[in-house]
């Protein structure tokens, strides 16, 4: 019953998400800091000339994106849970900060 | 007063179309200030300890092997092997090259695979690695609490802390902040001295950032970005052997990736490579600039790697530019006595 509750609202705020686009430019995620509630999209471009792979091992919001190759997108959507950062596997010096409203 | 604006406007551009009309050159300037945790900022206390500590063949088993030993002054803070130190604990040998120490400080990650994020994670593990120092730090917190000496040096340099596993690890890592890149001839170039290399290295500088795209792992002023990459080395069932950072999380983008090294006194660290497997600057050259060592059958080789069809001129010049990397020895008095 919780459970079904939880799901229903997570749905709900589901239908008022938004889109944060984050673009990997000159090993950077920008910009390197959003604001974010359950439901909403992060989708990761990838202008550079070679590959990046966005993760973050958070509790509530794992999630490991693959080998994102030049000019592709992909994307995750925003569990319930606190902060989290973000990191490329490949370029660890990359970081993005994704603050929970 | 026009004519000495135009002088001046004429000098500028000279100097922008030297170092590169459109490059901010500071980029490849050491900051000034070395990265300190909040926990461990740097002291001379300190400093000297873990100096002392560094070079202490009783931070051994069998006291005969210090940290200097597989990362020494002499040997560009490595030791001229393909792997770690053949005299090794009882004649044993680690699997790979052993990583420079300089600048180390600016690094977030430590080891080859990455394992340690911080130079305190990273400082107490040779100590009780079996292929190392094969001490435990069961035995050497005790055995080091019995050098009065070092107890009094620990209670100066951390006062109430004591001597610890912590205390020890803190020490050695603040010396380690301390090895830092001196200024080389390219430094002095970025900074305009556009004499400061030859027109060899010019060129293999603009090869490095453009055909080359060196500049695509080894970015930024320490020659490297700090990621971790597959860079074609083994294939086969060889690679299996060596997972690199794959052994720190089954991740797939981690299978067989090993962190890039800086190139800053590159000159001083041969052999090359995670395994230490590449004698000289020019042999490195190739395997990257080529797509590796196997173009095909390599399991997660990173797509920076690319044959960029670099002729033997063309090569040359890189390495030409890789050797301005290279400055003086850091003036460091080696310790001959320790605490006792």
């Amino acid at each position: 019953m919780k459970k079904t509750v939880l799901a229903m609202l997570f749905v709900s705020l589901s239908l008022f998400a938004t889109n944060h686009i984050i673009d990997q430019k000159g090993k950077t995620f920008i910009p390197h800091e959003i604001s974010v509630k359950p439901g909403d999209r992060i989708t990761f471009l990838n202008s550079d000339p070679f590959a990046h792979n966005a993760y973050t091992d958070d509790e509530d919001n794992e999630f490991d994106i693959g080998m994102q190759s030049t000019g592709t997108e992909k994307s995750i959507i925003v569990k319930p849970g606190g902060d989290f950062s973000v990191e490329c596997a490949i370029h660890p010096n990359m970081l993005l900060e994704v603050i929970m409203k | 007063m026009l004519k000495k604006l135009t002088v001046v406007v004429f000098l500028f551009s000279s100097c922008v179309a030297v170092l590169g009309a459109d490059e901010d050159m500071s980029k490849w300037l050491r900051p000034s200030e070395v990265p300190q945790p909040k926990n461990n900022k740097l002291t001379p206390e300190r400093i000297e300890l873990g100096k002392l500590l560094y070079f202490d063949v009783r931070l051994s088993k069998d006291d005969t092997i210090s940290c200097a030993t597989c990362h020494h002054p002499q040997h560009g803070w490595t030791d001229e092997v393909p792997t770690s130190k053949a005299v090794g604990y009882d004649g044993r040998v680690g699997p790979r090259n052993s990583p420079v120490i300089l600048n180390a400080a600016y690094q977030r990650h430590q080891f080859w695979d990455g394992r340690a994020r911080s130079l305190e994670q990273q400082a107490t593990g040779p100590m009780s690695a079996d292929v190392e120092m094969n001490m435990p730090l069961e035995e050497l917190i005790p055995k080091l609490n019995k050098i009065q000496g070092y107890v009094a040096l620990f209670e100066k340099a951390y006062p109430g802390e004591g001597l610890t596993k912590e205390t020890l690890a803190k020490a050695v890592a603040s010396f380690e902040r301390t090895v830092l890149s001196t200024e080389s001839p390219f430094d002095k170039y970025a900074r305009g001295d556009k004499n400061a290399i030859s027109e060899d290295a010019k060129e293999g500088f603009a090869l490095f950032k453009g055909k080359a795209h060196c500049i695509d792992c080894h970015d930024g002023w320490n020659f490297t970005d700090g990621s971790f990459q597959n860079i074609g080395l083994n294939d086969g069932e060889l690679q299996g052997k060596e997972l690199g950072r794959y052994n720190v999380k089954n991740r797939g983008a981690w299978y067989g990736v090993f962190k890039t090294p800086t190139l800053r006194d590159v000159t001083k660290s041969y052999p090359y490579f995670h395994d230490g497997s590449v004698k000289t600057l020019e042999e490195a050259t190739v395997i990257c600039a080529s797509g590796g060592r196997y173009e095909n059958g390599v399991r997660n080789k990173s797509d920076a790697m690319k044959d960029r069809k670099l002729t033997h001129e063309e090569v040359a010049k890189v390495v030409e530019f890789m050797k301005s990397l290279t400055g003086p020895d850091i003036d460091l008095k080696i310790p001959t006595k320790f605490p006792q």
